[in-house]
Order: structure tokens, then C-alpha cells, then sequence
């Protein structure tokens, strides 16, 4: 095992460690995430597998591959958390709007 | 018609003496008016605590998208026939107010638009900023069809019908467009009054910056994909 693949290897197993402890409760994260580090550690185990796939897709070498499908994995990333942090917005203005008509005031006519 | 019956939506952020000065003014007139305080860092409620008007306040600061719904919910639940959007800045007059209401009291259309270039009132506005404005026109006529004389501009008056219909839910500063895109949703009928617009240092301090124009134009963009 090269340098680099220790490193790899060691920081997947403790990203699937931590989200493991999170995601607890549902079954289908679980087995996503286990297949997800599982091919990401075969890969990085076997680089020479991507190289194949690559091939077969027609990219030039594996390391492009796997930076392609990071690209596409990051913006879905984005767009999810976007669209979570719409939700969540629309939930607090929601909030807020209810507490502050009900808390409206009259001011007292005083002159 | 009964004036009490017409509700002057007035969102503010951290005015203070002017505040007082439009909402004084606006009393005069026995509208029932609103002041939405959308989460000032400072108290607000000190500048209008003589007046009788709605005070509500956002805990946090929404934006005044958020504000303006804010204010045609609660409107709405008081029994509002008419709304009236008014800015707190002092730039709008009240003498245009009537002249907002005026088509909806005859059943002309269902929302007046108040627009600065109908009375020739054009080479009052400052350059950089009747640039912003005609490009914010024409993009606004891409994304809805709808080509105004003016665009983003704060005082605007609409029926019952026509509030109920108007869910905000572009907090910031794009819900002048988002207006138009309810307007084209629900068919209502529009018209184009012209009213002036008073440019105060305060009011040009107060009002939109290019790179605000950005911002508005990015969150059309957004809003539009995932609406």
C-alpha cells in the first residue's frame, strides 16, 4: 500500500464512521453509504479499475473519470442544499410572520 | 368609500425620524395603516408610538418581500378592502395614493401600479439609476411578458381579490417582480398610474445599488428553476 492510499482509505473509513453515527435511523442512507466508501476504497485499492471504465466510457485516463463524476456528484450536492435552505427559510419567514400578527399592536389614538 | 377600510402597508428597516414624518402624514388621511417593522436592529416602535397605527414586528430581518406579506395577511384578516404598499423612506406622495385607488373603486382592474416615467418625471431620476431601471424593465418583460413603463417601483395598490392571491415568497427585494409573475398567474387586471417620486439624499442612500440589481436578478433566476 502506497502513502496515498493510507491516507485515503484511513479518511473514507472515518467520514463513514461519523455519518454512520448520525444516519442511524434509516436503513436506506446506510446501505448508500456503505456501497459509496466501499467503491471508493476499492478504487482507491484497485486505481487500475477506473482506468477500465474509463476506457469503456471513452475517457482518457481513470484519475479523469472519477473528477468528472466528482463535478456532477458536487453540484447535485449544491442544488440539494439549496433547495433545503429554501425550505428552511420559507419555514422561518412562515414562523415569523404567524408570531408577529399575532403580537400586532394598536397604538392608542393620542391627540 | 370608507378610508378605514384602506390599509397602508409600510414596511421599515431602520428608519427612524422619517418614519415618523410618512406615518404622521399618512394618519391625517384616516387610513388605517400598517408598519411592519421587519426586525430593526434599533426601536422602531419609539418613532410610531404617538401614532394610531398596526405596529408588528419581525423578529429577525426577512427582507421586504417578507414585510409586504406580512402586512397583506394581517390587512386581510383586519378586513382590508384596498392595500396600499407605501415605503417608509418618504419618497412616495400621498397625493398619489387616491389616485391608486381610484381605478379599483371603479372596477377598472384589480392592482395599480405607480410608475415614475409616465409624467415625464424621467429626467428627474438620476442617470445610473434610469439605467438600472429600463434594463430591470426589459428583464422583467423576458420572464413574464409583462413590459412596464417602470419597473421596481415601491408604492402599488390592489383589491381583496387580488391580495388574497399575493403569496409572496421571494423575502428579498425580487418580489417586485414576483409580483408580476402573480399578476400573469392569476390574470389579474393591471394598470400603470403615474405618481412622482420624491429623490431625497436619504431616499437615494436607502434605495438599490447595481450590485443589489445583481443580487435581485439572481434570485429571479433561482426562483424561477425551483418555484
Amino acid at each position: 500500500m502506497t502513502g496515498i492510499q493510507i491516507v485515503l482509505v484511513t479518511a473514507f473509513v472515518f467520514v463513514a464512521l461519523y455519518y454512520f453515527t448520525k444516519l442511524r435511523n434509516r436503513i436506506i442512507d446506510v446501505i448508500l453509504l456503505i456501497t459509496l466508501v466501499a467503491v471508493a476504497v476499492l478504487f482507491v485499492l484497485f486505481p487500475e479499475i477506473t482506468g477500465v471504465i474509463a476506457k469503456k466510457l471513452g475517457v482518457g485516463r481513470g484519475a479523469d473519470l472519477v473528477f468528472y463524476t466528482s463535478i456532477v456528484a458536487f453540484w447535485f450536492v449544491v442544488l440539494k442544499l439549496y433547495t433545503k435552505i429554501r425550505k428552511l427559510e420559507q419555514l422561518t419567514t412562515d414562523l415569523i410572520r404567524k408570531q408577529s400578527i399575532e403580537n400586532a399592536e394598536l397604538n392608542k389614538k393620542t391627540s | 368609500m370608507n378610508n378605514a377600510s384602506v390599509y397602508i402597508i409600510v414596511p421599515a428597516y431602520n428608519e427612524q425620524e422619517v418614519l415618523n414624518k410618512t406615518i404622521s402624514a399618512l394618519v391625517t388621511l384616516a387610513y388605517s395603516v400598517v408598519v411592519v417593522d421587519d426586525g430593526s436592529t434599533m426601536n422602531l416602535k419609539e418613532y410610531v408610538k404617538e401614532l394610531p397605527v398596526y405596529f408588528l414586528q419581525h423578529q429577525i430581518n426577512l427582507g421586504q418581500g417578507a414585510a409586504l406579506q406580512t402586512g397583506n395577511q394581517f390587512a386581510l384578516k383586519m378586513g382590508a378592502e384596498y392595500i396600499v404598499h407605501f415605503d417608509a423612506d418618504g419618497q412616495h406622495q400621498l397625493s398619489d395614493i387616491e389616485k391608486l385607488l381610484q381605478p379599483l373603486i371603479d372596477k377598472e382592474c384589480d392592482i395599480t401600479l405607480g410608475s415614475r416615467f409616465l409624467n415625464q418625471q424621467e429626467k428627474e431620476v438620476p442617470g445610473g439609476k434610469r439605467a438600472i431601471i429600463h434594463t430591470a424593465r426589459y428583464i422583467n418583460y423576458m420572464f413574464t411578458g409583462i413590459l412596464l413603463s417602470d419597473a421596481h417601483n415601491g408604492l402599488r395598490a390592489m383589491n381583496k381579490k387580488s391580495a388574497g392571491l399575493m403569496v409572496l415568497t421571494e423575502n428579498r427585494m425580487s418580489h417586485a417582480s414576483e409580483i408580476l409573475f402573480l399578476i400573469k398567474k392569476h390574470r389579474l387586471k393591471i394598470k400603470e398610474i403615474p405618481v412622482s417620486i420624491l429623490y431625497t439624499n436619504y431616499s437615494k442612500k436607502k434605495g438599490q445599488s447595481i450590485w443589489n440589481s445583481i443580487r435581485i436578478l439572481f434570485d429571479l433566476l433561482l426562483h424561477k428553476l425551483f418555484q
